[in-house]
Formats: C-alpha cells, structure tokens, sequence
C-alpha cells in the first residue's frame, strides 16, 4: 500500500538533487524489499525521473502533431542552435537539460515549451530566446 | 473440467488451463518465445496468438484461459500471416543481419528464433535489419551479456527473480530503447549476480553466455611444454550425451572420459574424487561442531552460485558456511599440490582443468583465496562444443577409466550432482564416523527428488540430526529467513540451480524439469550400481590422507582445502 | 452554431462557493440508484475506449472485496488532447464531486487521481482542492456526515503517454513500470493493489457529477440513441480559433465544428484532412467530414472519436514529416513489452525515415502489414491504434505518395 507513494517520493528526490543518486534507489529498494535493478528499472521508465544529474533547467518542447504543424520544428531547432545541445543532453555549465516531448496537454496554444514547471505558449523564435536568456 | 474446440479437435481440459497449454494436450504446437514453464505468463512476444471466435481480436494462448464451449483456432491465413510479420519484425530487431551472426552464436544449434522460424515456415525477410549498437556486458567472470541479440522478452528476468529470488535484471527505458540491463547498468559482474547462469538456460536466443575458456583449453592443449589435468564434475556425466542427441540422464562416463584423452588431456580425473574428499572433510567439520561447538546449522559450501549469494545477501550468517572448499577447487589445490610434487611437475607447467554443469565456477576458480589452482572451467556445453570440433563420435567412444591416484570415487560422490546428494552422502559417513557402526540401509529418501526445501530428522546413535536441503536461490532464502527467525537445523544442503548442479547454468539446453528428473535418475542409478557407496571408504581417501594429508582436518587439509568468504552485502 | 453547455462553466476557486449538490443527491440515494441513473443516462467513457460507464460502475457495485478502488485518470497525453486539463485547471469541484459519486456508487473507500507530471497547474490546483475538501468533510471519514468513507490521493505521473491505459495507470500507481497488464483480468475484479477498480477519464466524472445533478433525463434529452448527452472537443492544429468546445453529439457536424466554432482554418488554406479523435484514429478527408459529430457516425466513416482531439490539417504540409512525427510519437511511448507494437513502431519509423520521396507500394504493403499485425495482436489500445493514423494517410493520399514503378 504505502509503496503507491513510489513516484511522489521519487519526484521529491528528482525536485531534490535534479536526479536521482543511488543512494536513493537503495534506499527504497531497502525498505520495500524489492531488488535494487526494479527500482532502477522502474525510474528508467517515466520520462521525468533521470539517473544522471540535469541542468538547473529543464527545458521541454512540444514536438507532437499540433505544434508541430504549429511550426514547432522551427523552435527546437532555435533552441538547439542557442544551447547547442541535442535532445537528452545537457549544456556543460549545467544550466540547461533540452527534452524534445510528446504532447503538452496545449495543443490549441501551440507552440508550447516548459522550463522546469513553468508553461509557454504560443512561442516564437524571439520569445524562447528571451526566455531563456532569462534563465539565471 | 472445461470442453473447447481447437482446430476442430474437442478437448476436455482442468478449469484454469490456458489455451497454450490445452493446444499442447492436443499435441498442437504453438510457437511462443517469452513464454517459459515455471514462470509468470508475460504475454510480450505474441507469437502464439490465436484466433477465439467471438473475439475480434486474436489471443495470446499463453495468457488466455480455456473457456467452456471456447472455439479456438490456431491455423488459420490469418493467424500465419500475423505470426509470419511478428516474427519479420523479431528478427530484423535481433542481431541477425548476416546469416554468419547465426554460425558463430552461442546458441546456434538451439535458439528458439530458429525453432519457431522453423513452425512459422519464413520464406522471406522484408524488413531491413535495425541495429541496436548496444555494448557487451563482459564484468563478469562467468557471464557475458550481448545486448544486440537479445529481445526482451524477459525470461532472464522472470528466472532471477522468480526462480532464483535474486532479480539482478530490469526492464529499463520504454518502447524500442526498451531494454534488459542490470542496476545502474553496471554490469553482471558489478551487482550481487551469483553466477548461477540460469538466465543462459532461459535465453530464447544468444544474449547470454558462459565466459568461454575453451579457447585458452586448446591453447593448453597444444602447448607440448603444459601437462594438462582434467576433472570432471558429478552432473557431467549424465547429460553431457544431449548434445549429441542422447536421451537426458544417459550414464556416459566412460565415453566421457575417452573423449576428454581423445582431446589430448594428459590425465583425466574425477571431481568425485575430491567429492569424497569434501565429504570426510566436511563430516569432520560438522561432527566437530555439534560436538565442541560452533556455529550451527552447518551450511555447506559446494555451489558457488550459493556461496556468493549468502555474501550479498546473508553476510552474518557466513560463520556457519562450511569452511571447505568445494570439491573443484579441493581438486585443483591437491592437484597442484600432492599430484605435482608426487609427479615432479612444475606449477608453471601444470594445467588444471575443469568441466562443470556451473558457470559460477567460473567465478570460483578466480577467487583471490584459492586463485590458481583451477585453470581453466568448461561449462558440459562448451565441452561438448570441443568434442564436436573434434570430430569425435561421442555415441560410439569405447568407455574409458579414469587416471589413478584422483580418479577414483563412491556413489555418494556421484549424487553430489542432485539435490539432496551431498547431505544424504554425508549423512552415510557421519553415521559411520560417529556411530563405529556400518550403516545398513544407505538410501535418505527423505532428501531425494525436486521438491525445493527437503527436511529430514535423522537419528545418529544418541544424535538426532536435524537436516535440511534447498536448491534452486528462490527456495534457498526461503530457508535462510527460516533459520534467521531462529529454526533449528544441524546441517544444512544448499544448491544455487534448481535441482542441483545436474540443472546447472552450464548444462546443455533445454534444462526443464523433465530433463532434470532424467538426470537425478541417472545419478542415482550410477550410486546404485556400485559396490563403493561411502565417501570415507574410499581408498584413495585413505591414501591421500596417508600419503599427504595427515588426518581428516589437520594443518595440512587446512591449508589447502578450506577457505573464507567475503561479505559483500548489496 | 454554438455550444451546448453541460459541462463547461467556471468555478469559483473557493470551495465554499461550491454547493456539492450532486454530491448531495447522490448520498441520499442508494448505491444502486446512482449506478442505475448513470447507466440510464447512457453515457460513455470519454477518454477514448467509449465503455458505457454505468455498466462498468454496476459491474464495480457487484464485486466484493474488501477494498475497492476509484481511479480517476487525468493522465492526459494523446497529442491533441486537452479538455481535461481544462476541466481540471476550470472545474476540479465537479471533477471531485465525479470521483466522489463514483466511489459511493460502486462502494470504493479509497480513491486515487492520477494527473500527468507535465500539468503542474492542474496538479498545483487538485492538491489545494484536496486539502480544502478534507477540511471541509468533502472527503474523509464521514462524507459530508453520510457516514460514507472515503479518502483520495493525488499521483503526479512522471512522463509516460502509455499509463493512460487503464491497466498500465495502475502499475503505475503500485510504482511500477507503466505496462500494461494482460487482460483478463479486468481492473473492474483484479485492479489496484489486486482490488476491484474503476478507472475513469476526467471528463466522464465531472459529467458523471452533472448527470447527477441535472438528472439523467436531462442528458438523455441531449444527443443521438447511441451517443448521449455532449462532448467536450479540443480542436487544434491549423484553425483559426482553436480551444475546448462542447458540443451536443448529433447537433452538428465535423465540419461545423472547425469552420464554425473553428473559424475555419488558418490564412483560408484548403483543408488537407482532420484528425478526429486524437492521432491513434484514421484521419479524414475533406470529403469525409461533413457528418455529424457522434460515435456512430465517425465510426461509419471509418474512423473514431477517440479522446475528443480534432487536430485540422491544412494543405502545405509535408506528408510523410506528419506521418513521422505520429510514428515517433507511438514508437517512443509504446511500453516496450509487446514485440508487435515495440518493433512495429520501430520497424516503420524506421523505414519512413529513409524514404526520402521515395515511398513505393511495396513499402507501403509492408506498413499495412505492420499495421494489421499490430492491430490484431498487440496488448493493449495504445498498439493496437497505433498505426491508424499511418495507415489511413498512406491509404488516402496513396496517389501522391507513392513513387509508381521500380524504385
């Protein structure tokens, strides 16, 4: 029963430590008495937990059907060029983590990015640049 | 009792059966690839859809119950037209895009791709083959995992962890990056792995492997200046003829020991003889701590796959592991020892040798304590790979005799090989030692056959000995957490493959349970028919104490046959 | 042209403004008749599969156990899809009342809502929602001195389409990798924690709330026999005035709903073809959409309503770019346990990538066999729709798709 509370604690820890460490992944593994490679396995699963530490931000950008006849495209590739990073990948001061998502539940305000909680919509080229020039 | 139709054949099968399993009852055979007896229904691979009328869908047969008045149909256009595409989009996602892939795999010769390829009936691949470019897993000692060739259907995992109670494996990712890999993807060798290689066993395809030696072997083989040794473990000798078509349980020992002379080996001995070495050795011990005290239950220390599994997972109860090597590595330090010096062999030139039904002796003969004394370890499959390089006709080998002074050995050595064998043959010389008296009726019944924990109270003169005996890691900490909530035991047999080492990691496939029950039979058949059945009466025993030894736990057998362990903890 | 409002109004963020009265209605009823009123309103699962609700609620009051669960899934992530996060951000009373009245009618104490990760707004709100509700008796020991128990717990997803699916949801919710599970069993005997469930989508328990509270009558008066009462539509893609509409089914067209609610679409371009029910349906040509907007009639036109997600395309676009761009979306988010829809996906991303212009009929053939294949034998909803949205592409712009001759 209280193992439900598997992914809030794993968000909690990911909020934490922008990953989550080992340490962590034993501990649970520990207390439910479940093999440690479940565990691992299990946050290797969603999308939104990371084994690897991230940059202070997380920047995700819509590329699914509605924003990308919305010209979302062209967006990734501005914050491709600006961060210089590819999808997955994290810029070397550790700032920024670029995710290239599926659906962001805004597909009537496309195109749609989030850094870290924080919604966007309807972005343009310029928009994003400013935006993340104000990531500090 | 439930009536269904399939392909037009009524059936009357147990309420509860699945479509699979019904089908098999009326001798049709469905192809399937992650569905494996033993273990939880997974449903992933679809293979064996079928069509139900009244279902606009197909149905796995694995996953679905047979249903009173169920209409099934398992050959129809579309059934074959689905498998044919499902089984196109297998293949092109494994690691088979030159056909020289299939020659140089591990499992050609059995891989199920190629069984069920063989049912579908394949005439032709449509789909450009994807590669994965995943790495190989090479940490361990005993295992390599090949990512490429593996397709996820989860045997691995269900096996380690429903089976063997461990679960070293996960799922990691989702959708195609879906893969098998192990915490933190560190690799077999770097996570509590025992070793055990029962995951090889349950590969549908070529993912995993043994560790090979049997390149080094050959080298060995052919160096003039090396005077190569061979043992041969109890559970080799009933299934190495599988390979070469025999039935599962065949004696083939003679045969077994004129192939490995045949391959050029300058001495063929018996790990039996060391089997009956371990048994006055280990008898000594357990006589000495019921007696003078000391940790209690006495476990034994045989199996390394157990070994290594009571260091991850049960670290504090390590005092009660039995000190004595197992009979390989008693083997490989007498040999290097008492056989050179007796010989006039150098170390340097001396080659010790195994052959296993185990890849975790792979791991054993690498152990800093006793590192050395094994040189190389066969797994039965690779050996058999070598006869067959060979070109020798194991069915028609004349029966050979093992070498003198380690060649020799009881029954009881012979049943070291199934479950139950090393207590039931330590139980005929504990008796003798410590009653003075023979022993009549040599048969313990009681920790015979495949039931996973065995128990047995066994009179000794005033003793009672309470005895207990697992196989199969899923079974074993069953055991262990009974004795840590405080159960009493005098002596414990644990055996990290289920079945004991006759379903060993490093048999040939399949290992079922049907095959198992083949081998135990002739295991015991072997301890049957001869007249030496007690460890102790063995007379080359006698002499290698005589001659070497000095007496059963003296500085000496010390020194070269026990050992410690390492708690790992996970 | 206009909407029909059933569902669609703003709450005040206070819950003391909230009156609870379906709620209400329902505790003074017997289970049994809040089943019977639900069924009776005939209204269907609004995620995507259509179950009628009733059924599965009756199907829940039957069970016995000694726990049953309530599942509401706001795991809202088929692209084009967004109507429940406006019901969660505009409505999360009536989305509580819903879970609530479920819970009751099917006898379930304990209850979870399970939101995507990505909807931190909606997850922000429901845990207020939630914290006020205890405070006020909403939920709790004693529902509103009813002497019903029940309690809800907010999961925030962690990025995985699949746990949509009803049975992946719950693994998810166990803490589990998000597959799905085989069925039977159905989560309605064996579901969380081996328990009796029921998983309903956001929109189908905030109408589930209304019903309720207008009565059953009053949906049924709403729709055609076979599709009652109204539908929330997210309309998006190349459309002048995208958003979440509800509409009453039967009452206007596919059409109606892009070029009226719509405003048709964007700069006048023609249209190239419409998604109607998010992108694990087939799409629709232009000749295609002049039907009106019900389950039946979408389904006769060879397609579904799925989730509500009309996604209007517009000529200019490049073909096979949108087909790779659905293909991708289903190859990376298939659970990876089922070989069909795991290397379907995989195998026709794959090839479409490399056509370059160049797609003939054999590659086609092969997709459509991929396709048929997936669909027949794949686990669960996600595989088995997966390759509608290719398919039905490469099938109706098969002539300016396909290279004719050897190539």
């Amino acid at each position: 029963m209280e193992y439900a509370s598997f992914l809030e604690r794993m968000h909690t820890v990911q909020d934490t430590y922008g990953y989550i460490p080992e340490n962590e992944i034993d501990k649970i593994a520990k207390e439910f008495n479940i093999p440690r490679a479940k565990v691992y396995g299990t946050i290797r699963f969603y999308s939104m937990f990371y084994t690897e530490p991230t940059g202070k931000y997380i920047i995700r950008v819509c590329d699914s059907l509605s924003c990308h006849i919305n010209q979302s495209k062209e967006i990734v590739q501005i914050i491709k060029d600006y961060l210089g990073v590819e999808h997955g990948q994290t810029t070397a001061d550790k700032k920024f983590t670029l995710e290239i998502v599926e659906c962001l539940g805004y597909c009537g305000e496309g195109p749609v990015m989030m850094v870290n909680e924080h919604v966007y919509t309807r972005v343009s080229g310029n928009m994003v640049l400013d935006i993340l020039k104000n990531c500090v | 009792m439930i009536k269904l139709t399939i392909d037009g054949i009524n059936l009357e099968v147990e309420a509860g059966k699945t479509i699979l399993e019904a089908a098999s009852a009326a001798h049709i055979k469905i192809p399937t690839l992650c569905y494996e007896e033993g273990l939880t229904i997974y449903g992933g691979c679809r293979l064996c859809v079928v069509e139900v009328e009244g279902e606009r869908l197909l149905q796995p047969a694995c996953a679905t119950e047979a249903k009173e008045g169920m209409v099934v149909k398992t050959n129809t256009p579309q059934v074959r037209e689905v498998r044919k595409t499902l089984f196109e989009l297998i293949v092109a996602s494994h690691d088979i895009s030159c056909q020289l892939n299939c020659l140089t795999c591990s499992k050609n010769g059995n891989c199920e791709l190629r069984e069920a390829a063989e049912i579908i009936g394949i005439s032709e691949m449509r789909l450009l083959p994807i590669d994965k470019g995943y790495g190989e897993d090479w940490s361990s000692y005993s295992i390599v995992r090949e990512p490429n060739k593996c397709i996820t259907c989860g045997r691995c995992i269900r096996k380690c962890e429903e089976t063997q109670g461990i679960g070293i494996f996960t799922m990691a990712n989702r959708g195609p990056a879906t893969i098998v890999t192990t915490y933190g993807d560190k690799g077999m060798g770097n996570v509590e792995c025992t070793n055990c290689g029962q995951c090889i066993l349950s590969c549908p395809t070529g993912a995993l492997h043994e560790v090979y030696h049997y390149e080094k072997v050959w080298e060995v083989l052919n160096d003039p200046k090396k005077h190569v040794v061979v043992q041969t473990a109890p559970a080799v000798r009933v299934a190495i003829s599988e390979p070469f078509g025999g039935d599962p349980g065949t004696i083939a020992t003679g045969q077994l020991v004129s192939a490995l002379r045949r391959l050029g080996f300058d001495r063929v001995f018996d790990t039996n003889f060391t089997a009956d070495l371990t048994i006055v050795e280990e008898g000594t011990e357990l006589i000495k701590r019921i007696t003078k005290g000391g940790a209690l239950p006495l476990l034994t220390s045989c199996s390394p796959g157990w070994i290594k599994f009571i260091e991850h997972f049960y670290p504090e109860l390590l005092d009660n592991v039995s000190t004595c090597k197992s009979p390989q590595q008693m083997f490989g330090a007498l040999a290097k020892s008492y056989y050179a010096e007796k010989n006039e062999i150098s170390r340097e030139d001396l080659v010790v040798v195994s052959v296993m039904p185990c890849t975790a002796k792979k791991f054993e003969a690498q152990r800093p304590e006793m590192a050395g004394d094994v040189d190389y370890v066969l797994t039965t499959r690779e050996l058999a790979q070598m006869i067959k390089t060979a070109g020798i006709d194991m069915e028609k080998l004349e029966e050979g005799e093992y070498d003198q002074l380690m060649g020799t050995s009881s029954g009881a050595a012979d049943i070291f090989g199934a479950t139950g064998g090393v207590m039931e043959a330590a139980l005929r010389t504990a008796y003798e030692l410590i009653t003075g008296q023979e022993l009549g009726m040599l048969d313990f019944k009681e920790v015979r056959g495949l039931t996973g924990i065995k128990e047995a109270e066994i009179e000794i003169g005033d003793l009672k000995v309470k005895a207990a005996v697992a196989h199969g890691l899923g079974n074993v900490r069953h055991l262990m957490e009974r004795i840590k909530a405080g159960e009493e035991f005098h002596f414990i047999e644990l055996m990290a493959c289920p079945g004991g080492c006759l379903g060993g990691g490093g048999q040939p496939s399949p290992t079922n349970q049907h095959v198992r029950e083949k081998r135990m039979k002739g295991l015991y058949n072997i301890d049957s028919l001869k007249e030496l059945r007690k460890s102790h009466q063995n007379p080359y025993i006698t002499k290698v104490y005589e001659e070497y030894l000095g007496e059963p736990g003296s500085h000496k057998a010390h020194q070269l046959l026990h050992t410690e362990y390492t708690a790992r903890g996970v | 042209m206009q909407e029909t409002l059933f569902l669609k109004h703003r709450e005040s963020e206070n819950i003391k403004d909230y009156p609870f009265s379906a709620l209400k209605k329902a505790l003074a009823m017997e289970p049994a008749g809040v089943v019977a009123e639900i069924k009776k309103s005939g209204l269907k699962g609004r995620g995507g599969a259509g179950f009628p609700t009733g059924v599965k609620w009756e199907l829940a009051l039957q069970e016995e156990a000694d726990q049953k669960y309530v599942i509401c899934n706001g795991d809202e992530g088929e692209p084009g899809t967004f109507k429940d996060r406006y019901l969660l951000e505009g409505t999360p009373f009536k989305v509580l009342e819903g879970i609530i009245i479920a819970a009751y009618a099917c006898g379930a104490e304990q209850g979870y809502i399970y939101i995507r990760g990505e909807y931190d707004g909606p997850i922000r709100i429901f845990k207020k929602v939630l914290e006020s509700a205890r405070e006020k008796g909403i939920i709790g020991p004693n529902v509103m001195g009813s002497g019903f128990s029940f309690d809800l717990y907010l999961v925030k997803g962690a990025g995985a389409y699949v746990c949509g699916d009803e049975t992946s949801l719950i693994n998810s919710i166990e803490g589990k990798r998000g597959k799905s599970r085989i069925k039977p069993p159905y989560p309605i005997t064996k579901g969380l924690f081996d328990r009796p469930t029921i998983v309903n989508n956001v929109e189908t328990l905030a109408a589930a709330a209304e019903i309720i509270n207008q009565g059953a009558e009053r949906y049924l008066s709403l729709g055609t026999e076979d599709s009652r009462g109204t539908k929330l539509v997210c309309l998006s893609g190349d459309v002048c005035n995208p958003g979440v509409y509800e509409v009453e089914f039967g009452q206007v067209t596919l059409q109606e709903i892009i070029y009226d609610l719509g405003k048709g679409i964007k700069n006048n371009r023609p249209l190239k073809f419409v998604v109607p029910g998010g992108i694990s349906t087939q799409v629709l040509t232009e000749q295609e959409i002049d039907i009106p907007y019900t389950y039946e009639d979408i389904a006769e036109a060879g397609s579904g309503l799925g989730s509500g997600a009309v996604v209007v395309v517009a000529d200019g676009h490049d073909l096979v770019d949108l087909m790779l761009n659905v293909s991708r979306f289903f190859m990376d988010e298939t659970c990876g346990t089922c070989f069909p829809c795991r290397e379907g996906n995989r195998q026709v991303y794959h090839m479409l990538k490399k056509v370059n212009g160049n797609l003939n009929e054999e590659k086609s053939r092969i997709i459509a066999d991929i396709g048929k294949t997936i669909h027949l034998a794949a686990r669960c909803g996600l595989g088995q729709t997966s390759l509608n949205f290719i398919n039905s592409v490469l099938k109706k712009f098969e002539n300016e798709l396909i290279v004719r001759g050897d190539s």
